[in-house]
């Protein structure tokens, strides 16, 4: 079964088979490696987004749940991602103010969106548009 | 193919009456130009043209893309098909450049993206856009609640609206040098020198969705299989940038219609190597997507025949997946293969740099490391808004001290890493 592996509530709400992790980006690719360990395979690559770790607040990954041997590929891609994180200062959503925080999540929501959509589990319309935060006076 | 660049080298700008050019100067008409972009309803009241040229105390930012204007006085199709021009087949015939002459967008779309361009100073010395005469659109949407994929559209499009408009009024002007660029078809290019190895170049281009796009003939790349493409079509501008994250390592439409790569390999045609076809791929999300571009661009390479890939990634961290299975994958087929990139080592350039890696990839050229720090020293103007150096990616809270100077990774530097090549600074072999 598909699930999403996500910090990003925004995007969780939208999703039926999702996972919802109270915690840092690092915090989801951990629990996508526990994950992989127990044998479920990745479907969408962890370091989507052409942001540095300190700019990536939310993460979201897509995996196939299955049980089973540990599968090489999914294994070394997600060891790859977690060292990355672990080398870098993270930032968490908690420290966010609101239009910042609105604003990463919605990146992290659109880079996932073809995925979701290719794999059947999101409509279009199940994304709200996102206004343009940045330009509301300070 | 045959594509003759008609050059008008442009050393200065002026505001003006009229928009043309005359004796190295292009003189732009300002109230012409607003007016042409201000059509788009997308687009706010406060918008503004600016001028920024080399050497000047002016910083701009955030800047989202680079175009250089190119009009096509004789051959079929137009600038920048499918996206401004109706989808005809470019890169044959006359194509007028307006050279050392760039329009820059620049305004706030998300809050953690786009770059800076100093015109002096260190930071000028890391992007090559602090050398070109600059003309500045500076945006904004005109509903603050419009959503991004609509306003990142419109800044697209007036950025490519802009340079067309500029190169086009100069239609007339007798060129002050023009180079010829000649492509044989595959099968004259496979019998010709037959001596020399026969080489392609595997162009990826950044397509993980919005702010992530690149467009060819206006198709989302995201959505086509790996294809051939000549690259006399990508100085016509096939290849538009709809990538505005990363500024150090994004591929801007300038660098785009200006590849290095696809320079030297022309130029290195027949001499050092057959250059045989260039193929563009994707850089897509899910893993599927990636492994089906990456053996799918490696199996065009072999069923050309292809001795060697020159390969150049945009971006990092996925797209180093990309590289790597493009790399491994043309490898086991017996393609040799060199890799372009830049480094993501730390700022102390002590951490792993990419992000994977293959025993195959063992001739890399690199663009320099996107994390080392430096420090901007205050500027007489800035043109745009200097407080999202707080926000950019490369900065962070406190990059923007209270004299007016910035501290960032070099990440924050429009084409400070280019991973086409496209940069000022480099080393030779002598």
């Amino acid at each position: 079964m598909l699930t999403l592996i996500t910090n990003n509530s925004d995007l969780f709400s939208n999703i039926k088979n999702a996972e919802l992790i109270d915690g840092s980006s690092l915090d989801v690719l951990i629990r996508v490696r526990s994950l992989v360990h127990l044998g479920s395979k990745i479907i969408t690559h962890p370091l989507c987004g052409n942001l540095r770790p300190n700019h990536q607040p939310f993460r979201s990954v897509l995996i196939d749940s299955l049980k089973g041997p540990a599968e090489m590929e999914s294994l070394s891609i997600i060891e790859e991602a977690v060292h990355v994180y672990e080398s870098c200062k993270l930032i968490t959503p908690n420290e966010l103010d609101e239009d910042t925080r609105a604003d990463y999540a919605y990146i992290d929501s659109e880079l996932l969106r073809e995925s979701l959509e290719q794999y059947g589990l999101i409509s279009h319309q199940n994304l709200d548009a996102a206004p343009l935060l940045s330009m509301k006076e300070e | 193919m045959r594509l003759e660049l008609h050059r008008l080298n442009v050393k200065s700008l002026k505001f003006s009456d009229k928009t043309g050019f005359a004796d190295g100067t292009l003189s732009v008409n300002k109230a012409e130009l607003l007016s042409l972009i201000a059509e788009d309803p997308l687009l706010g009241k406060n918008l503004d043209v600016d001028i920024a040229m080399p050497g000047e105390k002016v910083r701009v930012m955030p800047v989202k893309d680079v175009i250089e204007p190119r009009w096509k006085i004789e051959g079929s199709g137009q600038v920048f098909p499918g996206m401004l021009s109706d989808v005809e087949t470019v890169g044959e015939g006359k194509t007028l450049v307006l050279t050392g002459c760039a329009v820059l967008t620049a305004g706030k779309l998300v809050r953690f993206q786009e770059g800076i361009i100093d015109m002096s100073g260190p930071g000028a010395d890391y992007t090559p856009y602090s050398k070109t005469c600059n003309v500045v659109l500076v945006l904004e949407p005109s509903d603050p609640n419009m959503d991004k994929h609509d306003y990142e559209k419109a800044c697209r499009m007036a950025g490519l609206k802009a340079a067309a408009y500029l190169a086009k009024s100069c239609a007339e002007v007798k060129a002050d040098t023009v180079d010829v660029y000649e492509q044989a078809n595959i099968r004259e290019g496979m019998n010709s020198f037959p001596e020399l190895p026969k080489v392609g170049y595997l162009y990826m281009l950044q397509t993980q969705g919005l702010l992530h796009d690149t467009y060819l003939y206006g198709v989302d790349v995201k959505r086509i299989l790996p294809t051939i493409i000549s690259p006399l079509e990508v100085m016509d501008g096939a290849i538009v940038s709809g990538n505005c994250v990363s500024a150090c390592d994004k591929n801007s439409t300038y660098s785009h219609q200006n590849n290095p790569v696809i320079a030297d390999m022309l130029k290195r045609h027949g001499k050092d190597f057959n250059f045989v076809a260039c193929i563009v791929t994707n850089e897509n999300v899910t893993l599927a997507d990636k492994r089906r571009s990456s053996s799918y661009a490696t199996k065009l390479a072999a069923m050309l025949g292809l001795d060697g890939l020159v390969i150049t990634e945009e971006g990092f961290g996925n797209p180093d997946a990309d590289l790597i299975m493009n790399c491994w994958k043309a490898e086991r087929l017996g393609i040799k293969t060199a890799l372009l990139t830049d480094e993501y080592a730390g700022q102390d350039g002590a951490s792993q740099s990419l992000a994977d890696s293959c025993p195959e990839g063992n001739a890399c050229v690199t663009a320099g490391n996107a994390n080392e720090v430096i420090h901007l020293p205050a500027m007489e103007k800035v043109i745009g808004y200097a407080e999202e150096a707080n926000v950019i990616a490369g900065g962070w809270n406190g990059s923007l001290a209270d004299d007016g100077s910035i501290t960032v990774e070099l990440q924050a530097i429009t084409g400070a890493t280019s991973e086409l090549g496209y940069t000022r600074l480099g080393a030779y072999t002598l």
